[in-house]
């Protein structure tokens, strides 16, 4: 049989007492290194960037582009660098009452190597935090976002070469940002959007569509037009149907299919998809945003409270509040004034990740995120999750 | 103000099994974590129709009804909920042929190899397929067994020198197995080189190749694999990290998450508290760290506070190498796909050093490819699969990228990852890709907090090897009432091995608040 008698036992005796003389014998001082990998990490994702205002352009009576430069007196003095698509989270505090939105990025990922976001914002009708953007943001005003987020850009390992682009009203914002990187050469893909806006003056951004388009032959640009009574001449009348895709798609090529728009626009664009047969992998989405009504949906359960109880433990804090069964967890928070952990607000990011003790909650499928253990141990979403009875829940702490 | 007879820092595996024992032993305790969810690596994440795995290949310790390995019995006491699948193989080292290489021939996928090695489950049954690929190996292999299984009946002393030069009497062998290399182990019992090369395939867990990684913890890791097959959790690793969350908050125990620890308070020369977010301050008499020691002294400690042989320490030891990863969600099934085995290392060489010589530039064709449906059919929807690449890379490789080139650079490393997978098992994975997430040492750096973003702690050296740190656990702790857990500890990486720190921290602490000390 083999054995080890070859190798001397007597080595072990000394391993100690050497491993203590290695460490002696080292500096005692703090170890420097420049970890390339960690300062990459925190450039691409600081935990919140302090920007200030630098410009408002109005782009139609209910939506304006708000430029945003760091403020190098409250400790910004860059602004990460993104992936056409990404959005940042907004965090303001409207009386006393802290509130998040996620806005997709209008700008070009350039742009922000020379110190500039564009956020393009629609006033949404009964919108608590656009109408607050449209009444207080001017030149100067201090804003506070988180990093550059989300999943929605393109990826040449998945995604088709040829692209074609569905968006609605603002949901233009992430594909201008990405025809601009087209155009800057920092993406490399054929992007064909259609674009349905109510009427020509309602077109956010069609100068600067115009413009891309003649200066790269990799974009092209229809709109769509669904109350324009003569509609110009290369401009589609009604809504982007699956003929009309089909008719501006490769024929005889794959190719991906990126919407972004109101939730009213996937309910209807997605039923037009299921007619042309794509496979699951050319479809993606971005985020449904923040859901309301949940009442309306078919699978909502009968005999729902009106009115329910939130018994809500963040670190050693323990808060009883009110709220509407009608609004989500995080609203019904928000609005009784505590802060939550929030970024995308459509249930993707599981930024809000928290413990429901006891309690049931209605959860639309649309956002539906959750990871398998989740459900197992009770772990929900507060932004897209609906009180069904009182709950306990434990939130972490908004940082 | 509260006092917590213990605040963990750092829900990572050996956090939460800290947090556990600490609060199952009646203990008031509060666990900190910066992350909105527990796990550090052991995890999950969602993209799509996929939810998945982020780090866990398989683990080692669980056994059989009959015989729980490690970690199924650590669960089972503390009563957390886990669904185990178990698998019974092991891994497939696959190396492709080189131009020039002698000795080649066409492997099962059709692609010319100079080795395939499929390893079975079983003392017997892995040195019969290691005779078969290389004669002449099976006795030095079966030896080697012996060793392993000899060593595990006195596992428990090596904890203490004083039991262990007790036992050696009986086992003198151990002594060797310590202070001798995994090639020199091999070596002496005369494995043939090709045989060693199949032999030391796992180096890649621990971080550390066969010229610096002891004998004695390489074939104890390696037998808890062959003796039982391997585990994983049904539901990702994300059901294990809940499931002892969920341990602790039933024994009473506070957990924080998204609670940052900024800064540690120092009253008497010792650690009396801790301030979260900048913010708000907890008091603790004890405290068990799961972070990186050295992202502990720089940014949590005033440098007259640190105790000069922790400086000295962190200056002495390397920082282990990090990794590459890509997730990929299949719009096909693993038979489309023609995937046949859960676990298989693509290697250039199959040497463990040059493989790990690899690792100093990027991606050199060192590649790990998983596809969990192998062993949880349902891990995703119907007609599809997940597959996990896994690549070692060092941190500061990173160091001529900027930002705005990253992007374009994990794609182009993922490409390269992709492509080597395809052609060493004439399969075709790009044009099936629904899904696709890239993670490199940045990504780890930014999940982990690591120097580097390295996941494996400090890399187990020749003169910093698993036994040595294991004696000397006690007096490399910077305060009697502070105490390290996790990969830069005794056992460097892996989830038996954190868990098995974190618990062991916990037993010292609990000891010592029912001392009253």
């Amino acid at each position: 049989m083999a054995d080890l008698k070859s190798l001397k036992a007597k080595k072990f005796f000394p391993m100690l007492p050497d491993r203590q003389a290695k460490f002696n014998a080292a500096k005692a001082e703090m170890p420097e290194y420049s970890d390339n990998a960690m300062a990459l990490a925190k450039a691409l994702h600081p935990k919140r960037q302090y920007l200030k205002i630098a410009e408002v352009v109005e782009r139609s009576e209910d939506c304006k582009s708000y430029t945003l430069v760091p403020d190098p007196d409250r400790g910004t003095t860059s602004l990460a660098y993104f992936g056409a698509g990404k959005y940042l989270t907004v965090f303001e505090t409207i009386e006393d009452m802290p509130i998040t939105r996620a806005y997709s990025i209008s700008s070009s990922p350039k742009d922000s190597l020379e110190g500039k976001y564009v956020l393009t914002i629609k006033l949404v009708d009964g919108g608590l935090m656009s109408k607050f953007i449209f009444d207080t943001w001017t030149v100067g005003k201090e804003v506070e976002v988180s990093a550059p987020s989300g999943n929605f850009e393109y990826q040449p390992l998945r995604d088709a070469q040829k692209v074609i682009c569905l968006a609605g009203g603002s949901g233009i914002t992430p594909f201008i940002s990405m025809a601009n990187a087209i155009a800057d050469g920092d993406e490399d893909f054929e992007l064909t959007l259609l674009y349905g806006s109510r009427d020509v003056k309602n077109i956010i951004f069609k100068d600067e569509l115009d413009e891309l388009c003649k200066k790269c032959d990799k974009i092209k640009v229809v709109h769509v037009l669904s109350e324009q009574k003569r509609c110009p001449k290369g401009m589609e009348k009604g809504f982007i149907t699956a003929e009309l895709i089909k008719k501006y798609a490769p024929a005889d090529e794959k190719y991906s299919v990126f919407l972004c728009g109101p939730q009213q626009m996937y309910h209807f664009v997605d039923k037009e998809l299921e007619k042309l047969e794509l496979e699951k992998k050319y479809i993606r989405h971005e985020m449904f945003g923040e859901f309301h009504n949940p009442t309306t949906q078919e699978d909502y359960p009968a005999g729902v409270p009106e009115k329910v109880k939130i018994t809500v433990t963040i670190q050693d804090k323990t808060y009883i509040v009110k709220g509407n069964s009608a609004d989500s967890v995080m609203q019904t928070l928000e609005k009784n004034g505590i802060s939550v952990p929030a970024r995308c607000r459509s249930g993707e990011c599981g930024f809000c990740h928290s413990h429901l003790i006891s309690g049931k909650v209605y959860v639309p499928a649309a956002l539906e995120y959750r990871r398998l253990a989740d459900y197992k141990f009770g772990c929900i979403h507060p932004c897209c999750s609906f009180p069904l009875t009182d709950l306990e829940i434990n939130v972490p702490v908004a940082k | 103000m509260k006092q917590y007879d213990v605040i963990v820092i750092g829900a990572g595996n050996g956090g939460l099994a800290a947090a556990a024992t600490c609060a199952k032993a009646g203990l008031s305790t509060l666990l900190l974590e910066r992350h909105n969810i527990p796990g550090g690596s052991a995890s999950s994440f969602v993209r799509g129709r996929f939810e998945f795995e982020p780090s866990l290949h398989e683990l080692a310790g669980i056994g059989t009804a009959q015989e729980p390995g490690a970690i199924e019995d650590m669960f089972n006491r503390f009563g957390g909920d886990v669904d185990w699948y178990k698998h019974d193989s092991t891994f497939r080292l696959v190396v492709p042929a080189k131009e020039g290489d002698k000795d080649t021939f066409i492997n099962e996928n059709g692609v010319e190899v100079t080795l395939d090695a499929r390893m079975p489950v079983g003392f017997h049954n892995f040195a019969k397929k290691l005779e078969e690929l290389v004669p002449g190996s099976y006795e030095s292999c079966m030896a080697a067994f012996d060793l392993s299984d000899r060593m595990f009946k006195i596992f428990d002393n090596l904890e203490n020198p004083q039991k262990l030069i007790g036992s050696l009497k009986d086992f003198p062998d151990i002594l060797r197995m310590v202070s001798h290399t995994m090639n020199e182990g091999l070596d002496a019992l005369g494995m043939p080189k090709k045989a060693q090369d199949i032999f030391n395939t796992y180096w890649c867990y621990l971080g550390s190749p066969g010229s610096q990684l002891d004998f004695l913890y390489y074939l104890a890791m390696l037998h808890s694999y062959i003796k039982y097959g391997t585990g994983i959790p049904h539901l990702r690793s994300h059901e294990m990290s809940l499931a002892i969350d969920e341990v602790i908050r039933k024994n009473g125990g506070d957990i924080w998450y998204n609670s940052e620890v900024t800064k540690v308070i120092m009253e008497d020369g010792k650690p009396a508290g801790v301030v979260i977010n900048g913010e708000k301050t907890v008091y603790g008499k004890y405290f068990i760290c799961n972070s990186f020691p050295n992202t502990v002294w720089e940014n949590l400690f005033d440098e007259k506070d640190i105790p000069a042989k922790q400086l000295k320490m962190a200056n002495a030891r390397k920082i282990a190498c990090s990794l590459t990863t890509v997730y990929l969600g299949m719009n096909k099934t693993k038979e489309e796909l023609g995937i046949k085995d859960y676990s298989v290392f693509i290697a250039p060489d199959s040497d463990s050093d040059k493989q790990y010589e690899a690792a100093q530039d990027f991606f050199n064709g060192f590649c790990i490819i998983n596809c969990l449906n192998e062993i949880i059919p349902d891990c995703t929807p119907e007609g599809t699969s997940q597959l996990f690449l896994t690549s070692m890379t060092f941190g500061d490789v990173m160091k001529d990228i900027k930002p705005e080139d990253y992007k374009k650079f994990k794609t182009k490393v993922a490409k390269d990852m992709i492509e080597t997978c395809e052609k060493a098992l004439n399969i075709s994975i790009t044009p099936y890709i629904e899904e696709i997430e890239i993670a490199l040492p940045p990504t780890f750096a930014r999940y982990l907090n690591t120097p580097y973003g390295t996941p494996y702690g400090f890399m187990l050296e020749k003169w910093d090897s698993m036994i040595p740190r294991t004696a000397q656990y006690i007096a490399d702790q910077p305060f009697d009432n502070f105490f390290f857990c996790g990969a830069t500890q005794e056992r460097g990486d892996g989830y038996g091995c954190a868990y098995y720190t974190g618990e062991k921290a916990g037993g010292i602490v609990v000891k010592k608040v029912k001392e009253g000390k």
